[in-house]
């Protein structure tokens, strides 16, 4: 499939990386391209930036060949009618059929877009992130999952990925450069093509390889924070049975200047559960809860580390039971219930 | 302390997308050979296509090669990357395991242009026992302390004085020996 209108756009900079090399070159030559570099930056300061072309207009194009590598360098196996269909999307099936009549053709297009898929594909999508979350942080409120889930689902993260695993290339699409939602939806309809074509378990390893990893390196605390965690905190020990959280000052320093530090600690029946500092009482109490809240959702700062790839064989069939079952929302929570769920 | 790292940008070690958390994809996405069918220079690039091409081509099925015949000019080949990187390299009166070589040099590469490392380690998390603080493992008596304190206002490793060790020597000589003791 080759796009036939020439598309080109303007943007900021090409980049091009040398590995440069030792060479004689005559005394005008520096001169004269400098003189060229200094017109061509003038010209395209003029008219908004250099021109980039798709790379299905190069002479050098074989969508066949390049969509072979797509799926071996994902590892996987596609059905070829699937994996078309997915990256075909309902604007250039448009554009085609308008440029066909256009010329007075009779436009016959076999073509499938990729609404179905990407909707099926988005579902799916969906299902493996919380089935993983809820199988991996097991002692976390449903409101934690929900957040996480978001940020891996959000569209920023998905074009990413989807930039990144070369379907900028690929899509045929009428807008170039390509739209974020076109990048989100074809990557959709690959997980539902990959599903189509290999099974679920495939795609559920594809969609924990490639988009939960996004979650490595982010604070999931600060995806999501407990409103009031103080009298969360207090409602929570309540329904367990405890006596209720006492907050007590236990180190402070600099209390008359700006870089006052004060650690509140919380005690239950005068044991220790967590401590939190701030610049002021009511932050570090504050803190203090939610440290607390942390300790008891098992997601501090020393926390376990997310098990990925090959360190999934064992959970797989967990994640797969868990997939449909949500956790504990936030105002039910109780440790008792949560500790029988052992990570 | 050499000079070939002056204007040679420095950044710690990084993968695009994680790559190899999960799994790991070849990030060459594509490799242009361009070459001439007659000119001298592009003997090698010819002679490495009529060999070991085919079997670069099977090992690495996750990368397009891509044979561009261009009279009268010398070879090149230019990488393209999945992070949208391109490389060019100039492969004129290369030899065959000279193009080989480059070509296996351009698959391990990941598209981020080349830099001086200065670490070959990096981690989003590093601590998990906490920054240490002036507070970390500090007694809590200190709260409700008076100062000065018999205890706390010493120095917690201050073993015994040179004149204390003196006394407490002198001390056991004289019990030792209750012979030795002056007469009262």
């Amino acid at each position: 499939m080759v796009l036939d209108t020439v598309a080109y756009c303007r943007r900021l900079t090409v980049a091009v990386n040398v590995i440069s090399k030792r060479n004689f070159k005559a005394h005008w030559v520096a001169p004269t391209l400098r003189e060229f570099k200094r017109r061509k930056v003038i010209e395209e300061d003029r008219s908004g930036g250099p021109k980039i072309f798709h790379r299905s207009t190069f002479l050098e194009w074989n969508y066949d060949a390049e969509i072979f590598a797509f799926s071996n360098r994902l590892g996987e196996k596609f059905d070829d009618s699937s994996l078309r269909a997915a990256l075909t999307h309902k604007s250039y099936i448009e554009r085609e059929k308008a440029r066909l009549s256009d010329i007075g053709l009779d436009s016959n297009l076999h073509f499938q877009d990729n609404e179905a898929l990407s909707q099926k594909g988005g579902e799916m999508m969906s299902k493996f992130i919380n089935g993983y979350l809820r199988a991996v942080f097991t002692q976390v409120p449903e409101e934690l999952i929900s957040a996480m889930h978001d940020f891996l689902t959000s569209n920023s993260t998905l074009e990413t990925v989807a930039k990144h695993i070369g379907l900028g290339d690929l899509m045929l699409c009428a807008d170039f450069p390509c739209k974020t939602e076109t990048y989100v939806k074809s990557f959709k309809a690959i997980i539902a093509a990959l599903a189509e074509s290999s099974g679920e378990e495939r795609a559920r390893i594809f969609v924990q390889d490639l988009v939960v990893t996004q979650l490595y390196g982010q604070d999931v605390n600060e995806l999501w924070n407990p409103v009031d965690p103080v009298g969360n905190l207090a409602a929570i020990l309540k329904r367990e049975g405890k006596a209720e959280p006492e907050f007590r000052l236990i180190r402070q320093a600099g209390s008359n200047s700006i870089l006052a530090v004060y650690y509140v600690g919380v005690y239950s029946d005068k044991h220790f559960i967590s401590e939190g500092a701030g610049e002021s009482l009511e932050i570090a109490k504050e803190m203090a809860a939610r440290e607390a809240l942390k300790k008891f959702f098992h997601t501090e700062d020393s926390m376990r580390a997310l098990p990925f790839g090959r360190q999934l064989k064992n959970i797989q069939s967990k994640i797969e039971q868990l997939e449909n079952q949500p956790n504990l929302p936030f105002s039910e929570w109780i440790s008792e219930k949560v500790m029988s769920a052992v990570h | 302390m050499s000079n070939s790292h002056l204007f040679l940008p420095s950044g710690f070690i990084r993968t695009p997308l994680q790559n190899g958390l999960g799994r790991y994809i070849p990030q060459l996405q594509r490799i242009t050979l361009k070459f001439c069918k007659s000119h001298g220079g592009s003997r090698g690039v010819r002679d490495f296509i009529e060999s070991d091409l085919m079997e670069f081509a099977k090992t690495n099925p996750g990368t397009v090669v891509y044979l561009k015949p261009r009279r009268h000019r010398s070879p090149c080949m230019v990488a393209e990357y999945l992070n949208g990187e391109r490389e060019y390299l100039s492969c004129h009166e290369f030899s065959r395991d000279e193009v080989y070589k480059w070509l296996s040099y351009m698959c391990t590469r990941s598209g981020i242009p080349v830099m001086r490392f200065r670490k070959y380690q990096h981690t989003d998390y590093p601590t998990i026992q906490g920054v240490w603080n002036p507070f970390t493992h500090q007694a809590p008596e200190i709260n409700v302390a008076e100062f000065p304190h018999e205890v706390l206002s010493k120095p917690n490793d201050q073993g015994p004085t040179a004149t204390e060790q003196l006394i407490e020597i002198f001390k056991k000589t004289q019990m030792e020996d209750p012979a030795n003791k002056p007469p009262n």
